[in-house]
Protein backbone atom coordinates (compact mmCIF):
# COMPACT_ATOMS: atom_id res chain seq x y z
CA UNK A 1 0.00 0.00 0.00
CA UNK A 2 1.62 3.52 -1.07
CA UNK A 3 0.76 5.87 1.93
CA UNK A 4 1.48 9.73 1.69
CA UNK A 5 1.82 9.52 5.13
CA UNK A 6 5.55 11.71 6.78
CA UNK A 7 8.26 9.29 6.10
CA UNK A 8 11.17 9.77 8.25
CA UNK A 9 14.14 7.60 6.04
CA UNK A 10 13.09 10.78 3.82
CA UNK A 11 13.72 13.45 6.15
CA UNK A 12 16.98 11.67 7.09
CA UNK A 13 18.07 11.22 3.46
CA UNK A 14 17.99 15.14 2.59
CA UNK A 15 19.43 15.42 6.86
CA UNK A 16 22.48 13.38 5.88
CA UNK A 17 23.16 15.09 2.31
CA UNK A 18 22.86 18.54 3.95
CA UNK A 19 25.30 17.46 6.24
CA UNK A 20 27.61 16.04 3.85
CA UNK A 21 27.23 19.24 1.85
CA UNK A 22 28.62 20.73 4.30
CA UNK A 23 31.50 18.62 5.25
CA UNK A 24 32.89 18.81 1.68
CA UNK A 25 32.30 22.61 1.46
CA UNK A 26 35.72 24.00 1.67
CA UNK A 27 34.16 27.92 2.73
CA UNK A 28 32.17 25.80 5.87
CA UNK A 29 35.68 23.98 6.91
CA UNK A 30 37.20 27.46 6.24
CA UNK A 31 35.03 29.23 8.66
CA UNK A 32 35.52 26.01 11.51
CA UNK A 33 39.19 26.40 10.98
CA UNK A 34 39.03 30.37 11.45
CA UNK A 35 36.71 29.80 14.61
CA UNK A 36 39.56 27.22 16.24
CA UNK A 37 41.98 29.51 16.04
CA UNK A 38 40.15 32.43 17.39
CA UNK A 39 39.35 30.25 20.41
CA UNK A 40 43.04 29.18 20.58
CA UNK A 41 43.97 32.84 20.42
CA UNK A 42 42.26 33.55 24.05
CA UNK A 43 45.59 31.38 25.09
CA UNK A 44 47.13 35.10 24.60
CA UNK A 45 44.26 36.75 25.68
CA UNK A 46 44.41 35.46 29.12
CA UNK A 47 48.10 35.76 29.58
CA UNK A 48 47.23 39.52 29.78
CA UNK A 49 44.49 38.63 32.36
CA UNK A 50 45.05 39.37 36.47
CA UNK A 51 46.86 36.51 37.77
CA UNK A 52 44.44 34.34 38.57
CA UNK A 53 41.86 35.37 36.24
CA UNK A 54 43.38 33.21 33.50
CA UNK A 55 40.78 30.42 32.94
CA UNK A 56 38.07 32.31 33.73
CA UNK A 57 38.43 34.68 30.64
CA UNK A 58 39.09 31.50 28.58
CA UNK A 59 35.92 30.18 29.60
CA UNK A 60 33.88 34.15 29.16
CA UNK A 61 35.50 33.74 26.04
CA UNK A 62 34.41 30.64 24.12
CA UNK A 63 30.76 31.22 25.25
CA UNK A 64 31.45 33.80 23.36
CA UNK A 65 33.49 32.95 20.11
CA UNK A 66 31.03 29.49 20.27
CA UNK A 67 27.54 30.90 20.25
CA UNK A 68 29.02 33.69 17.60
CA UNK A 69 30.58 31.62 15.07
CA UNK A 70 27.69 28.61 15.67
CA UNK A 71 24.91 31.97 15.28
CA UNK A 72 26.89 32.65 11.98
CA UNK A 73 26.93 29.44 10.52
CA UNK A 74 23.08 29.16 11.55
CA UNK A 75 22.19 33.18 9.70
CA UNK A 76 24.70 31.62 6.48
CA UNK A 77 24.09 28.50 6.06
CA UNK A 78 20.39 28.60 6.47
CA UNK A 79 20.04 31.21 4.41
CA UNK A 80 21.77 29.61 1.64
CA UNK A 81 20.62 25.70 1.50
CA UNK A 82 17.13 26.71 0.27
CA UNK A 83 18.17 29.33 -1.73
CA UNK A 84 20.59 26.66 -3.71
CA UNK A 85 18.08 24.39 -3.80
CA UNK A 86 16.52 26.72 -6.40
CA UNK A 87 18.96 28.77 -8.14
CA UNK A 88 20.73 25.52 -8.84
CA UNK A 89 17.45 24.06 -9.80
CA UNK A 90 18.64 21.30 -7.78
CA UNK A 91 14.90 20.97 -6.44
CA UNK A 92 13.40 19.95 -9.41
CA UNK A 93 14.76 16.28 -9.18
CA UNK A 94 13.90 16.32 -5.84
CA UNK A 95 10.25 17.56 -5.20
CA UNK A 96 9.42 15.35 -8.30
CA UNK A 97 10.16 12.36 -6.24
CA UNK A 98 7.71 10.97 -3.95
CA UNK A 99 8.48 12.92 -1.00
CA UNK A 100 6.45 15.91 0.64
CA UNK A 101 7.50 19.48 0.36
CA UNK A 102 7.63 19.78 4.09
CA UNK A 103 9.30 16.30 4.88
CA UNK A 104 12.19 18.59 2.15
CA UNK A 105 12.29 21.40 4.49
CA UNK A 106 12.43 19.61 8.10
CA UNK A 107 15.34 17.51 6.68
CA UNK A 108 17.16 20.13 5.68
CA UNK A 109 16.72 22.02 9.39
CA UNK A 110 17.42 18.79 10.59
CA UNK A 111 20.76 18.38 8.30
CA UNK A 112 21.87 21.75 9.34
CA UNK A 113 21.37 21.56 12.98
CA UNK A 114 23.64 18.28 12.80
CA UNK A 115 26.21 20.53 11.09
CA UNK A 116 25.84 23.45 14.02
CA UNK A 117 25.83 20.43 16.77
CA UNK A 118 29.11 19.46 15.03
CA UNK A 119 30.60 22.56 15.06
CA UNK A 120 29.45 23.33 18.66
CA UNK A 121 31.09 20.28 19.57
CA UNK A 122 34.04 20.37 17.86
CA UNK A 123 34.74 24.35 19.26
CA UNK A 124 33.78 23.03 23.03
CA UNK A 125 36.63 20.69 22.90
CA UNK A 126 39.11 22.91 22.17
CA UNK A 127 37.68 25.51 24.47
CA UNK A 128 37.88 22.81 27.01
CA UNK A 129 41.70 21.50 26.79
CA UNK A 130 42.15 25.48 26.55
CA UNK A 131 40.77 25.72 29.76
CA UNK A 132 42.59 22.82 31.16
CA UNK A 133 45.38 24.39 30.01
CA UNK A 134 45.13 27.58 31.78
CA UNK A 135 44.78 25.42 34.95
CA UNK A 136 40.89 25.86 35.08
CA UNK A 137 37.96 23.50 36.18
CA UNK A 138 35.68 21.61 33.92
CA UNK A 139 32.43 20.36 34.82
CA UNK A 140 29.47 19.23 33.65
CA UNK A 141 27.73 22.73 33.81
CA UNK A 142 30.18 23.52 31.07
CA UNK A 143 28.32 21.11 28.80
CA UNK A 144 25.24 22.51 29.97
CA UNK A 145 25.93 25.45 28.99
CA UNK A 146 27.24 24.93 25.78
CA UNK A 147 24.21 22.35 25.08
CA UNK A 148 21.92 25.83 25.47
CA UNK A 149 24.37 27.26 23.31
CA UNK A 150 22.93 24.82 20.82
CA UNK A 151 19.67 25.55 21.64
CA UNK A 152 19.88 29.03 20.72
CA UNK A 153 21.46 28.54 17.57
CA UNK A 154 18.72 25.78 16.42
CA UNK A 155 16.38 28.83 17.33
CA UNK A 156 18.43 30.79 14.66
CA UNK A 157 17.87 28.21 11.78
CA UNK A 158 14.79 28.06 12.10
CA UNK A 159 14.29 31.50 11.86
CA UNK A 160 16.65 31.10 8.72
CA UNK A 161 14.65 28.78 7.02
CA UNK A 162 11.67 30.78 7.68
CA UNK A 163 13.06 33.79 5.81
CA UNK A 164 14.75 31.68 3.22
CA UNK A 165 11.58 29.77 2.76
CA UNK A 166 9.88 33.03 1.21
CA UNK A 167 13.12 35.33 0.22
CA UNK A 168 16.12 35.72 -0.99
CA UNK A 169 19.55 34.82 1.20
CA UNK A 170 19.89 38.85 1.41
CA UNK A 171 17.20 39.67 3.09
CA UNK A 172 16.61 36.31 5.12
CA UNK A 173 20.59 37.13 6.25
CA UNK A 174 19.62 40.46 7.61
CA UNK A 175 16.18 39.31 9.12
CA UNK A 176 17.79 36.40 10.77
CA UNK A 177 21.02 38.51 11.98
CA UNK A 178 17.95 41.26 13.02
CA UNK A 179 16.25 38.04 14.99
CA UNK A 180 19.65 37.31 16.40
CA UNK A 181 20.52 40.71 17.56
CA UNK A 182 17.11 41.36 18.63
CA UNK A 183 17.00 38.59 20.55
CA UNK A 184 20.08 39.10 22.49
CA UNK A 185 18.55 42.82 23.42
CA UNK A 186 15.00 41.42 24.29
CA UNK A 187 15.83 41.33 28.07
CA UNK A 188 17.21 44.68 28.27
CA UNK A 189 14.25 45.81 26.29
CA UNK A 190 11.79 44.17 29.25
CA UNK A 191 13.80 45.94 31.87
CA UNK A 192 13.27 48.95 30.68
CA UNK A 193 9.49 48.10 30.13
CA UNK A 194 9.63 47.33 34.30
CA UNK A 195 11.75 50.39 34.96
CA UNK A 196 9.65 53.25 36.97
CA UNK A 197 10.57 55.79 34.25
CA UNK A 198 12.23 56.03 30.98
CA UNK A 199 11.50 55.89 27.22
CA UNK A 200 9.66 52.79 26.74
CA UNK A 201 7.60 53.73 30.31
CA UNK A 202 6.44 57.34 28.97
CA UNK A 203 5.89 57.33 25.35
CA UNK A 204 3.12 55.46 24.98
CA UNK A 205 4.40 54.22 21.22
CA UNK A 206 7.84 53.15 22.30
CA UNK A 207 6.02 51.18 24.78
CA UNK A 208 4.13 49.42 22.40
CA UNK A 209 6.53 49.15 20.33
CA UNK A 210 8.87 47.48 23.18
CA UNK A 211 6.06 45.23 24.52
CA UNK A 212 5.59 44.07 20.78
CA UNK A 213 9.33 43.34 20.24
CA UNK A 214 8.93 41.32 24.16
CA UNK A 215 5.94 39.57 22.57
CA UNK A 216 7.27 38.93 18.97
CA UNK A 217 10.87 37.99 19.57
CA UNK A 218 12.58 35.34 21.29
CA UNK A 219 14.31 35.98 24.33
CA UNK A 220 17.89 34.92 23.63
CA UNK A 221 19.45 35.85 27.29
CA UNK A 222 17.47 33.04 28.09
CA UNK A 223 20.26 30.83 26.57
CA UNK A 224 23.18 32.32 28.13
CA UNK A 225 24.46 31.01 31.56
CA UNK A 226 27.97 31.96 31.42
CA UNK A 227 28.24 34.29 34.17
CA UNK A 228 26.57 31.32 36.36
CA UNK A 229 29.12 28.89 34.63
CA UNK A 230 31.74 31.74 35.68
CA UNK A 231 30.56 32.03 39.09
CA UNK A 232 30.30 28.00 39.55
CA UNK A 233 26.55 28.17 40.33
CA UNK A 234 24.97 24.73 39.22
CA UNK A 235 22.66 25.45 36.12
CA UNK A 236 19.74 23.47 37.02
CA UNK A 237 17.52 20.74 34.91
CA UNK A 238 14.43 21.82 35.34
CA UNK A 239 15.96 25.32 33.98
CA UNK A 240 17.45 23.15 31.01
CA UNK A 241 14.29 22.02 30.74
CA UNK A 242 12.51 24.93 30.54
CA UNK A 243 15.32 26.80 27.85
CA UNK A 244 14.53 23.30 25.75
CA UNK A 245 10.56 23.47 26.18
CA UNK A 246 11.27 27.36 24.96
CA UNK A 247 13.83 27.37 22.41
CA UNK A 248 11.63 24.10 20.29
CA UNK A 249 8.13 26.36 20.52
CA UNK A 250 10.22 28.85 18.99
CA UNK A 251 11.63 26.87 16.15
CA UNK A 252 8.34 25.08 15.64
CA UNK A 253 6.20 28.54 15.30
CA UNK A 254 9.38 29.35 12.78
CA UNK A 255 9.70 26.34 10.98
CA UNK A 256 5.48 25.78 10.75
CA UNK A 257 5.53 29.07 8.76
CA UNK A 258 8.69 28.07 6.95
CA UNK A 259 6.62 24.82 5.95
CA UNK A 260 3.50 27.09 4.79
CA UNK A 261 5.66 29.38 2.45
CA UNK A 262 7.70 26.56 1.11
CA UNK A 263 4.36 24.48 0.21
CA UNK A 264 3.18 27.47 -2.02
CA UNK A 265 6.17 28.26 -3.98
CA UNK A 266 5.93 27.58 -7.84
CA UNK A 267 9.53 26.08 -9.28
CA UNK A 268 9.77 28.27 -12.49
CA UNK B 1 -14.67 9.38 -13.83
CA UNK B 2 -12.41 12.09 -14.20
CA UNK B 3 -12.90 13.97 -18.13
CA UNK B 4 -9.70 12.52 -19.32
CA UNK B 5 -10.86 9.02 -18.72
CA UNK B 6 -14.63 9.48 -20.39
CA UNK B 7 -12.81 10.93 -23.41
CA UNK B 8 -10.70 8.22 -23.49
CA UNK B 9 -13.54 5.67 -23.32
CA UNK B 10 -12.99 5.25 -19.47
CA UNK B 11 -9.35 4.03 -19.95
CA UNK B 12 -7.67 6.10 -17.24
CA UNK B 13 -4.70 8.07 -19.28
CA UNK B 14 -1.42 7.39 -17.95
CA UNK B 15 -1.18 11.61 -17.91
CA UNK B 16 -4.14 13.79 -18.67
CA UNK B 17 -3.36 17.66 -18.60
CA UNK B 18 -7.43 19.33 -18.36
CA UNK B 19 -8.07 22.76 -19.80
CA UNK B 20 -4.38 23.33 -17.59
CA UNK B 21 -3.66 27.01 -17.81
CA UNK B 22 -0.88 28.95 -15.93
CA UNK B 23 -0.70 32.58 -15.56
CA UNK B 24 2.61 34.28 -14.23
CA UNK B 25 2.65 38.01 -12.44
CA UNK B 26 5.54 39.60 -14.21
CA UNK B 27 7.37 42.77 -13.35
CA UNK B 28 6.95 45.48 -10.62
CA UNK B 29 3.33 46.02 -12.56
CA UNK B 30 3.01 42.49 -12.30
CA UNK B 31 1.70 42.27 -15.82
CA UNK B 32 -0.42 38.55 -16.19
CA UNK B 33 1.49 36.44 -19.07
CA UNK B 34 -0.17 33.31 -19.80
CA UNK B 35 2.51 30.46 -20.40
CA UNK B 36 0.03 27.78 -20.90
CA UNK B 37 -3.81 28.78 -22.15
CA UNK B 38 -6.25 25.51 -21.21
CA UNK B 39 -4.34 22.76 -22.58
CA UNK B 40 -6.25 19.11 -22.86
CA UNK B 41 -4.07 16.32 -23.52
CA UNK B 42 -4.29 12.62 -22.93
CA UNK B 43 -1.20 10.23 -22.89
CA UNK B 44 -1.54 6.39 -23.11
CA UNK B 45 -0.98 3.82 -21.90
CA UNK B 46 2.78 2.48 -23.53
CA UNK B 47 3.12 5.57 -26.14
CA UNK B 48 5.59 7.91 -26.92
CA UNK B 49 4.25 11.08 -26.87
CA UNK B 50 6.60 14.16 -28.59
CA UNK B 51 5.42 17.64 -27.20
CA UNK B 52 6.79 19.49 -29.82
CA UNK B 53 7.06 23.72 -29.64
CA UNK B 54 9.22 26.55 -30.23
CA UNK B 55 11.37 28.06 -26.97
CA UNK B 56 9.13 29.32 -25.17
CA UNK B 57 5.96 27.96 -25.92
CA UNK B 58 4.80 26.45 -22.84
CA UNK B 59 6.49 23.23 -22.65
CA UNK B 60 8.58 23.22 -19.77
CA UNK B 61 6.26 24.84 -17.20
CA UNK B 62 3.36 22.21 -18.52
CA UNK B 63 5.10 19.59 -17.48
CA UNK B 64 6.65 21.34 -14.31
CA UNK B 65 2.42 21.39 -13.80
CA UNK B 66 2.22 17.61 -14.55
CA UNK B 67 5.20 16.66 -12.23
CA UNK B 68 4.01 18.78 -9.42
CA UNK B 69 6.51 21.41 -9.42
CA UNK B 70 4.73 24.78 -10.35
CA UNK B 71 0.57 25.05 -9.29
CA UNK B 72 -1.62 25.62 -12.26
CA UNK B 73 -3.87 28.90 -11.78
CA UNK B 74 -6.95 26.69 -13.50
CA UNK B 75 -7.19 23.24 -14.71
CA UNK B 76 -5.20 20.13 -13.69
CA UNK B 77 -2.61 17.56 -14.49
CA UNK B 78 -3.26 14.26 -13.61
CA UNK B 79 -0.91 11.11 -13.14
CA UNK B 80 -2.84 7.80 -13.19
CA UNK B 81 -5.84 9.63 -12.62
CA UNK B 82 -4.43 10.97 -9.40
CA UNK B 83 -3.36 14.29 -8.65
CA UNK B 84 0.11 14.82 -8.85
CA UNK B 85 0.03 16.80 -5.15
CA UNK B 86 -0.24 13.11 -3.93
CA UNK B 87 3.71 11.75 -2.68
CA UNK B 88 2.54 8.20 -3.67
CA UNK B 89 1.59 8.76 -7.03
CA UNK B 90 5.01 10.06 -8.02
CA UNK B 91 6.74 6.64 -7.14
CA UNK B 92 5.11 5.80 -10.90
CA UNK B 93 6.37 8.39 -12.58
CA UNK B 94 10.44 9.25 -13.69
CA UNK B 95 11.36 12.84 -14.44
CA UNK B 96 14.22 14.42 -16.51
CA UNK B 97 13.86 18.60 -16.20
CA UNK B 98 15.55 20.80 -19.00
CA UNK B 99 19.34 21.26 -18.46
CA UNK B 100 19.61 19.40 -15.53
CA UNK B 101 21.04 20.33 -11.94
CA UNK B 102 22.54 18.00 -9.61
CA UNK B 103 24.64 17.67 -6.21
CA UNK B 104 27.75 18.65 -7.68
CA UNK B 105 29.38 17.51 -4.38
CA UNK B 106 28.88 14.34 -4.64
CA UNK B 107 29.70 10.97 -6.84
CA UNK B 108 27.86 9.25 -9.73
CA UNK B 109 27.17 6.45 -7.52
CA UNK B 110 26.25 8.78 -4.54
CA UNK B 111 23.75 10.92 -5.84
CA UNK B 112 21.65 7.73 -7.53
CA UNK B 113 21.71 6.36 -3.85
CA UNK B 114 20.84 9.53 -2.43
CA UNK B 115 17.41 9.66 -4.69
CA UNK B 116 16.83 5.97 -4.46
CA UNK B 117 16.38 7.11 -0.95
CA UNK B 118 13.79 9.09 -1.41
CA UNK B 119 12.27 6.66 -2.92
CA UNK B 120 12.40 4.23 0.29
CA UNK B 121 14.40 1.63 -1.82
CA UNK B 122 16.66 -1.01 1.01
CA UNK B 123 20.14 -0.48 0.86
CA UNK B 124 20.77 -3.42 -0.62
CA UNK B 125 18.32 -3.18 -3.51
CA UNK B 126 19.53 0.89 -3.69
CA UNK B 127 23.25 -0.72 -4.30
CA UNK B 128 22.38 -3.27 -6.89
CA UNK B 129 20.25 -0.42 -8.95
CA UNK B 130 22.60 1.79 -9.11
CA UNK B 131 24.98 -0.45 -9.96
CA UNK B 132 22.49 -1.42 -13.20
CA UNK B 133 21.71 1.62 -14.02
CA UNK B 134 25.33 3.44 -14.22
CA UNK B 135 26.07 0.38 -16.94
CA UNK B 136 23.29 1.16 -18.78
CA UNK B 137 24.14 4.54 -19.01
CA UNK B 138 27.79 4.09 -19.78
CA UNK B 139 29.25 5.63 -16.45
CA UNK B 140 30.36 2.86 -14.56
CA UNK B 141 33.91 4.27 -15.19
CA UNK B 142 32.67 7.66 -13.16
CA UNK B 143 30.66 6.47 -10.38
CA UNK B 144 33.61 7.50 -8.03
CA UNK B 145 33.75 10.93 -10.13
CA UNK B 146 32.32 14.07 -8.33
CA UNK B 147 29.47 15.65 -10.60
CA UNK B 148 31.65 18.88 -10.64
CA UNK B 149 33.83 16.42 -13.14
CA UNK B 150 31.38 15.57 -15.47
CA UNK B 151 30.83 17.05 -18.64
CA UNK B 152 27.39 17.71 -20.11
CA UNK B 153 26.74 14.41 -21.72
CA UNK B 154 27.51 12.71 -18.52
CA UNK B 155 25.09 14.99 -16.44
CA UNK B 156 22.36 14.37 -19.24
CA UNK B 157 23.07 10.58 -18.65
CA UNK B 158 22.89 10.82 -15.05
CA UNK B 159 20.06 12.59 -14.91
CA UNK B 160 18.41 9.70 -17.93
CA UNK B 161 19.41 7.41 -14.64
CA UNK B 162 17.73 9.07 -12.05
CA UNK B 163 14.76 9.23 -13.88
CA UNK B 164 14.09 5.50 -14.28
CA UNK B 165 15.82 4.67 -11.01
CA UNK B 166 12.45 3.34 -9.68
CA UNK B 167 11.77 1.41 -12.37
CA UNK B 168 8.49 4.22 -13.34
CA UNK B 169 5.48 3.63 -15.68
CA UNK B 170 5.75 6.89 -17.04
CA UNK B 171 9.07 8.95 -17.87
CA UNK B 172 9.06 12.54 -18.34
CA UNK B 173 11.99 13.78 -20.10
CA UNK B 174 12.33 17.61 -20.81
CA UNK B 175 14.15 17.97 -23.83
CA UNK B 176 16.34 15.05 -23.14
CA UNK B 177 18.84 15.50 -26.24
CA UNK B 178 19.40 18.67 -26.01
CA UNK B 179 23.46 19.50 -25.69
CA UNK B 180 24.30 16.06 -26.59
CA UNK B 181 25.86 14.92 -29.50
CA UNK B 182 24.47 12.85 -32.50
CA UNK B 183 26.17 9.63 -30.77
CA UNK B 184 24.60 10.91 -27.40
CA UNK B 185 21.44 11.57 -28.76
CA UNK B 186 20.97 7.71 -30.79
CA UNK B 187 21.79 6.81 -27.04
CA UNK B 188 18.96 8.75 -25.36
CA UNK B 189 16.64 7.12 -28.88
CA UNK B 190 17.67 3.91 -27.86
CA UNK B 191 16.85 4.22 -24.00
CA UNK B 192 13.90 5.60 -24.73
CA UNK B 193 12.56 2.92 -27.68
CA UNK B 194 13.62 0.88 -24.98
CA UNK B 195 11.21 1.74 -22.52
CA UNK B 196 8.82 1.58 -24.77
CA UNK B 197 9.67 -2.23 -25.18
CA UNK B 198 9.06 -2.72 -21.63
CA UNK B 199 5.62 -1.05 -21.76
CA UNK B 200 6.43 2.07 -20.08
CA UNK B 201 4.95 5.51 -21.85
CA UNK B 202 6.62 8.21 -22.45
CA UNK B 203 6.40 11.82 -22.82
CA UNK B 204 8.98 13.91 -23.70
CA UNK B 205 9.78 17.75 -25.08
CA UNK B 206 12.27 18.63 -27.66
CA UNK B 207 12.75 21.50 -30.44
CA UNK B 208 15.22 18.78 -32.55
CA UNK B 209 12.28 17.61 -34.89
CA UNK B 210 14.51 14.36 -36.28
CA UNK B 211 14.09 12.97 -32.75
CA UNK B 212 10.43 13.58 -32.41
CA UNK B 213 9.61 12.01 -35.79
CA UNK B 214 11.93 8.99 -35.77
CA UNK B 215 10.52 7.50 -32.33
CA UNK B 216 7.20 9.38 -31.01
CA UNK B 217 3.68 7.60 -31.76
CA UNK B 218 1.83 10.77 -31.19
CA UNK B 219 2.80 14.02 -31.16
CA UNK B 220 1.12 17.52 -29.62
CA UNK B 221 2.42 20.85 -31.25
CA UNK B 222 2.44 24.04 -28.67
CA UNK B 223 2.28 27.18 -29.77
CA UNK B 224 2.27 30.17 -27.42
CA UNK B 225 0.84 28.21 -24.87
CA UNK B 226 -1.86 26.48 -27.12
CA UNK B 227 -2.07 23.25 -28.29
CA UNK B 228 -2.16 23.91 -31.94
CA UNK B 229 -2.06 20.16 -33.33
CA UNK B 230 -2.14 16.72 -31.95
CA UNK B 231 -2.01 13.15 -33.36
CA UNK B 232 -0.30 10.32 -34.70
CA UNK B 233 2.12 11.49 -36.86
CA UNK B 234 0.53 9.25 -39.92
CA UNK B 235 -2.43 11.56 -39.27
CA UNK B 236 -1.03 15.12 -39.02
CA UNK B 237 2.00 14.78 -41.66
CA UNK B 238 -1.02 13.15 -44.51
CA UNK B 239 -3.02 16.23 -44.45
CA UNK B 240 -1.58 17.68 -47.01
CA UNK B 241 -0.74 14.40 -49.59
CA UNK B 242 -1.82 14.62 -52.93
CA UNK B 243 1.27 15.59 -54.68
CA UNK B 244 3.94 12.93 -56.32
CA UNK B 245 7.89 13.81 -56.06
CA UNK B 246 9.13 13.01 -59.24
CA UNK B 247 13.21 13.11 -59.79
CA UNK B 248 14.46 12.51 -63.76
CA UNK B 249 18.15 13.03 -65.50
CA UNK B 250 18.89 13.01 -68.94
CA UNK B 251 15.99 15.63 -69.89
CA UNK B 252 16.88 17.63 -72.67
CA UNK B 253 16.18 21.08 -73.20
CA UNK B 254 13.48 20.82 -75.69
CA UNK B 255 11.77 18.49 -73.34
CA UNK B 256 11.82 20.62 -70.69
CA UNK B 257 10.68 23.70 -72.18
CA UNK B 258 7.44 21.72 -73.77
CA UNK B 259 6.93 20.61 -70.15
CA UNK B 260 7.08 23.92 -68.50
CA UNK B 261 4.37 25.00 -71.31
CA UNK B 262 2.01 22.18 -70.06
CA UNK B 263 2.72 23.64 -66.76
CA UNK B 264 4.87 21.20 -65.42
CA UNK B 265 8.16 23.48 -64.50
CA UNK B 266 10.70 21.31 -63.46
CA UNK B 267 13.62 22.55 -60.88
CA UNK B 268 17.01 21.75 -60.94
CA UNK B 269 18.02 19.24 -58.16
CA UNK B 270 21.92 17.68 -58.05
CA UNK B 271 22.47 16.18 -61.20
CA UNK B 272 18.82 15.97 -62.49
CA UNK B 273 15.54 17.96 -62.22
CA UNK B 274 12.70 17.52 -59.95
CA UNK B 275 8.86 17.94 -60.20
CA UNK B 276 6.12 18.34 -57.69
CA UNK B 277 2.84 17.16 -59.52
CA UNK B 278 -0.73 16.06 -58.41
CA UNK B 279 -1.52 12.72 -58.57
CA UNK B 280 -4.12 13.01 -61.32
CA UNK B 281 -1.17 14.72 -63.76
CA UNK B 282 1.69 12.27 -62.91
CA UNK B 283 0.95 9.65 -65.55
CA UNK B 284 1.03 13.01 -68.26
CA UNK B 285 4.51 13.55 -66.56
CA UNK B 286 6.14 10.30 -66.45
CA UNK B 287 4.75 9.58 -70.17
CA UNK B 288 6.57 12.70 -71.33
CA UNK B 289 9.62 12.10 -69.63
CA UNK B 290 9.90 8.89 -71.02
CA UNK B 291 8.94 9.21 -74.33
CA UNK B 292 11.36 12.50 -74.13
CA UNK B 293 14.64 10.03 -73.48
CA UNK B 294 15.09 11.07 -70.02
CA UNK B 295 15.47 8.64 -66.91
CA UNK B 296 13.21 8.32 -63.94
CA UNK B 297 15.16 7.98 -60.69
CA UNK B 298 12.74 8.56 -57.97
CA UNK B 299 8.70 8.66 -57.56
CA UNK B 300 7.31 8.76 -54.16
CA UNK B 301 3.99 10.58 -52.94
CA UNK B 302 4.93 13.97 -50.92
CA UNK B 303 4.37 13.80 -47.42
CA UNK B 304 4.59 16.70 -45.31
CA UNK B 305 7.62 16.59 -43.02
CA UNK B 306 6.87 17.04 -39.36
CA UNK B 307 8.97 20.57 -39.77
CA UNK B 308 7.48 22.11 -42.98
CA UNK B 309 3.70 21.31 -40.00
CA UNK B 310 5.90 22.74 -37.57
CA UNK B 311 6.91 25.94 -39.73
CA UNK B 312 3.27 26.25 -40.78
CA UNK B 313 2.43 26.00 -37.06
CA UNK B 314 4.27 28.48 -35.60
CA UNK B 315 4.87 30.76 -38.64
CA UNK B 316 0.58 31.48 -38.87
CA UNK B 317 0.79 32.62 -35.00
CA UNK B 318 4.18 34.29 -35.40
CA UNK B 319 2.10 36.38 -38.37
CA UNK B 320 -0.52 36.93 -36.05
Amino acid sequence: MQTDALHLGRVMAVARNTFREAVRNRAFLGLLLFSVAFILSSILLSALAVVGEGARVVVDFGFFAVGLFSAATAIVMGALLVYKELERKTIYTIVSKPIHRYEFILGKYLGLMAILCAQVIALSVIWVLVILMRDGDVSLEHAKGMALVLMEVGVVAAAAMMFSAASNPMLTGLFTLGVFIVGRLVYLIENMLQAPKGLFVDNTFARAFGETVVAVFPDLSVFDVSQQVLLGVAVAPGYLLHAFSYAFAYALIFMVVALFAFERRDFT
Amino acid sequence: MSEAAAASGGITPVLAFEKLTKEFKLGLRLTRVQAVRSVDLQVHQGEIFGFLGPNGAGKTTSMKMAMGLIRPTSGRALLFGESVERPAIRRRIGYLPEQPYFYDYLTGAEILDFYGQLYGMPKKARQQRVDALLTLVGLDHARDRTLRRFSKGMLQRIGIAQAILNDPDLVVLDEPMSGLDPMGRKEVRDIILQLKQQGKTVFFSSHILHDIETICDRVAIIVRGRVERMGSLGDLLTANSGSVEVVGTDASAELLARLQTDGLGAEVAGHGHRWVVEEARLETLLRALMDGGARITHVEPMRESLEDLFVREAGAHHAD
